[in-house]
């Protein structure tokens, strides 16, 4: 349970999106329906493996906290794993893993996602389940204290230890000022020992409710025989007001931005974060078809040039998302190669940057790349966690239906488009650099001597 | 009012009901998908499942050439020949082959691990021919070009210096090292800075030579393709592929576990764990009892003793789990969990008392239970894609667990008992002599003075 979706990791999910092949559409599959409560139910019939997945979206995320109080919204998924009035933590547990189901949940910056994949004979089960704790989760204070230490060292694990991911942290909080965006999911530290129950009670009274979520479900089921289960767990859960989603604006970057960490490491890094819309502009398709060209698989413009051919970089990356609620980063981000420097790196990547901007895509690397892109929305078919996963992101940043969308827009994007976005959006002005500076890392080797451990006597 | 508090109360008792209903009803039995299994004349075992509902299909061969049979001072022989199998054939430089397999959508991929070298591709079914003859290219006809081979060289240099920077990382590959010594598991899979200094080009072509061969191989192929496709187009390929002589590389067991510690010293907030011993092979009969065991103890979810201890009830640690990594000859149990440093040597304690405990108290009748039902009701979900379908095919016939093994899967689980569970757990878990890694601030941790 209770994993932060890093923004790296919701980006390299979204980049296997899926659609159907060929002209069906994956929308056309898909049904909605909104009970009286006001909660959406979408759901996707495939019936390709016996098992479904049962997920429940809030739309609350760390873009929805105020500051002083970041990490809020992943300690209370935390919470949400602590019992209900119906069920304790125990029992939740048992009832999901008795039946063979694997069940977790994911924070983000705009949402928290709940899922349970399990035998598709037991889909009611976690949909019960879930309706309970949609609005009868309890709070309890020691509860909320060990789950406290628990985020605390998840953070130290991902990112008090993890320079790169302390770096990623410092570059968001450098490129957004005002917007939400600033803070990590996870939250600083001060913040997060800061936190009391009362604000996870109130934030859960104020987020967890029908009309600020969404129930989807896909896989082997019978939407007939599925929608009655559906009414029965969740139909008579009170309806509420949705709570308003709006947040500052960022105002527009004048000016590169540059962030160097240095603290104890072996391998420098590099990553440039540049202020791009999101699906509602079409420019968003054609960064996207930009993030292929650069960095998808081995004949890619990264691979072939930083890794192969200059050797500058261990490894090279974009990640860009589609559907970020609010404007997100167009994120470039490399390793050093051991014997080259930080310089060079960035100079090569500046390089392919610009030959984007003067130097328009041939039709065959305009093909290989949207080719790429159709055949990750096939394979990306194969999981139905994956396609509700998709559905659902697309949900957050406007409607699942925008899926449908994904490949005429990738089709109509020209080599016009790539260099006039590429001029547009990828300029120093609009970006901040991050660079992680390595202080030399020196390991104390001590042992193995035996018995060590047992000869201090660590007893309880 | 009143009529509102009955019903909210009928509604509440109904879904209690239903839950209860839900747990007892019989289990549906899950069956395997179908597959077929032909052995070619060459040696190479074939293994088909046709899974005609997406257009695409998924190969996975595995090679039996891991890291285990690298010749001394030539650590990181295994994994270089296999990502030199893509730098580049007879037909096609690698260049053409990326662009080629990139205009395709097709992924292809080579790498090893400490038992076999592993070969995948994805391909869409319009491309199976195509993107099948790239995938044999690789396999039979590499040609090992010195300046690729020297570039993989230098990426592998900077992937051992990402392990060492990753507390975690670090702390695996120096318990693996220091458990196994230096027996044929305990090296690195990519080798060392000093090992790689030493392969040559020649050492490559040698290796493949002598183990990049048919009948050292099984093949599987799952998605949108028959058997009748299959013998149509590809077996005539598959058949140029020709047998070799492969001698019998010598297994030479790792010293029997005594307790050792290597402590890190780094300056960083949390102690990265791992605490652990030797371990029987994959093939061998316990390996049921030891998955319940294992499930109960620290491998499952979010109901295992050690989440419940460590986790749970304490908040020392957002990951804590425990595992039996099986191999060909000699496997390893270990734990792995990380913790802020003035907590490590409570948290140790810990899991040595709960392994402890393990071997001196019978489970209760609700742990056997729920590990039984949650491995045997979770067997769906592992092979519900055909990337897992076709690993999990490989992987029975690589270590020889039969044909009947999914089928008997279930049986074999819910005829585990509590003696059974507490036989193993004196059997294969040391918390007397065990092999301890600790990276982390030593002195905080309470490791140094």
């Amino acid at each position: 349970m209770f994993s932060v979706i890093s923004l790296s990791v919701v980006l390299a999910i979204f980049s296997f999106v899926s659609v159907s092949f060929g002209e069906e559409k994956l929308g056309d599959k898909v049904y909605e329906t909104i009970l009286a409560n006001g909660l959406k139910v979408i759901l996707l019939e495939d019936h390709k493996a016996p098992v479904v997945t049962v997920q429940v979206w809030y739309r609350v995320g760390s873009r929805n906290e105020a500051w002083g109080k970041t990490g809020l919204s992943h300690l209370l998924e935390h919470m949400m794993f602590k019992g209900s009035k119906r069920f304790t933590a125990e029992q939740f547990v048992r009832i999901i893993e008795e039946n063979g189901g694997k069940n977790n949940a994911f924070t983000s910056r705009d949402y928290t996602a709940y899922f349970v994949n399990i035998s598709a004979d037991r889909v009611a089960i976690p949909l019960e389940l879930e309706a309970d704790r949609m609005r009868n989760a309890i709070f309890d204070e020691k509860e909320f204290l060990t789950e406290k230490k628990v985020v605390l060292e998840e953070r130290r694990l991902r990112t008090e230890d993890n320079p790169q991911s302390y770096l990623h942290e410092q570059v968001l909080a450098t490129a957004y000022q005002v917007h939400p965006y600033h803070w990590p999911i996870i939250g600083w530290m001060e913040d997060l020992e800061r936190l009391t129950l009362a604000d996870a009670r109130e934030y859960y009274n104020q987020y967890y409710s029908p009309a600020n979520a969404f129930l989807i479900v896909a896989g082997d089921f019978s939407r007939q025989e599925l929608l009655p289960k559906v009414e029965q767990a969740f139909g008579h859960l009170p309806a509420t007001d949705a709570p308003h989603q709006s947040v500052g604006r960022e105002p527009t970057q004048k000016g590169e931005r540059r962030v160097v960490l240095k603290r104890e490491g072996l391998v420098p890094a590099l990553m440039m974060g540049y202020h791009v819309p999101n699906l509602k502009n079409p420019d968003s398709y054609v960064l996207d078809v930009i993030e292929a060209i650069l960095s998808s698989g081995k004949s890619s413009r990264f691979y072939e040039h930083l890794i192969r051919e200059k050797q500058v970089a261990l490894r090279a990356d974009v990640d860009h998302s589609l559907t970020s609620l609010d404007p997100s980063l167009f994120f470039i981000s490399a390793e050093v190669l051991a014997g080259k420097d930080l310089l060079t790196l960035e100079k090569a990547i500046d390089d392919e940057i610009m030959r984007l901007q003067t130097e328009p895509v041939t039709p065959e690397e305009l093909s290989k790349a949207k080719n790429q892109m159709e055949a990750l929305f096939l394979y990306g078919q194969d999981s139905v966690f994956y396609q509700a996963m998709v559905l659902a992101q697309h949900e957050i940043a406007a409607t699942w239906r925008r899926i449908d969308d994904y490949l005429p827009a990738i089709r109509r994007v020209t080599a016009d488009d790539v260099m006039r976005v590429a001029r547009h959006y990828l300029i120093p002005e609009n970006r901040t650099v991050g660079l992680f500076s390595p202080i030399t890392l020196q390991d104390n080797y001590h042992g193995p001597a035996k018995n060590l451990v047992k000869e201090k006597g660590h007893t309880r | 009012m009143k009529n509102s508090k009955l019903k909210s109360l009928y509604t509440y008792r109904w879904r209690i009901c239903l839950i209860f209903i839900l747990l007892v009803l019989p289990r549906l039995a899950f069956s395997l998908p179908f597959t077929e299994r032909v052995t070619l004349q060459t040696g190479l075992r074939l293994i088909v499942s046709e899974d005609h509902s997406l257009p695409f299909v998924t190969f996975q061969l595995i090679i039996d050439g891991g890291s285990r049979i690298d010749p001394p001072n030539k650590e990181g022989l295994s994994y270089i020949t296999a990502k030199g199998l893509l730098h580049g054939t007879t037909r096609n430089t690698a260049q053409h082959m990326n662009n080629t397999l990139d205009f395709l959508g097709a992924n292809l991929s080579s790498s090893s691990s400490k038992d076999y070298i592993s070969v995948a591709l994805k391909v869409l079914k319009k491309d199976l021919v195509q993107g099948f003859n790239l995938f044999m290219d690789a396999i039979t006809q590499p040609v090992f070009p010195e300046d690729e081979f020297r570039r993989e060289i230098q990426r592998t240099l900077g992937a051992i210096k990402s392990v060492e920077e990753d507390p975690g990382g670090l702390s695996e590959r120096e318990f693996l090292k220091t458990l196994f010594a230096n027996s044929p598991y305990g090296h690195p899979v990519m080798g060392t800075g000093e090992s790689l200094d030493r392969l040559t080009r020649n050492d490559m072509i040698s290796f493949h030579n002598t183990y990049i061969r048919p009948n050292q191989a099984i093949l599987v192929i799952v998605g949108d393709v028959s058997l009748n496709e299959i013998k149509k187009d590809l077996t005539g390929r598959l058949e140029t592929w020709i047998a070799g002589e492969v001698s019998k590389v010598s297994y030479e067991q790792p010293p029997v576990s005594s307790a050792k510690t290597l402590t890190i010293d780094r300056a960083i907030t949390q102690a990265n764990i791992v605490l652990g011993n030797l371990g029987p092979p994959r093939n061998n009969p316990d390996f049921f009892p030891m998955v319940v065991m294992n499930y109960i103890l620290g491998g499952g979810g979010f109901s295992s003793r050690l989440f419940t201890e460590i986790r749970a009830k304490r908040g020392f640690a957002y990951s804590v789990h425990s595992a039996f990594d099986f191999k060909k000859y000699t496997g390893s149990f270990s734990v792995n969990l990380q913790t802020k440093n003035d907590s490590a040597r409570e948290a140790i304690s810990i899991v040595l008392a709960e392994m402890k405990k393990i071997q001196t108290e019978p489970v209760t009748d609700m742990e056997l239970e729920g590990a039984r039902k949650y491995l045997t009701g979770s067997f769906p979900l592992r092979l519900d894609t055909q990337a897992k379908l076709a690993s999990f095919l490989a992987q029975v016939e690589f270590y020889g667990l039969g044909d009947d093994h999914a089928d008997k899967y279930v049986s074999h689980i819910k005829a585990v008992t509590k003696e059974d569970v507490q036989r193993v757990a004196k059997k294969y878990l040391n918390p007397g002599a065990y092999t301890l890694i600790v990276v982390g601030n030593l002195k905080e941790a309470g490791f140094r003075e």
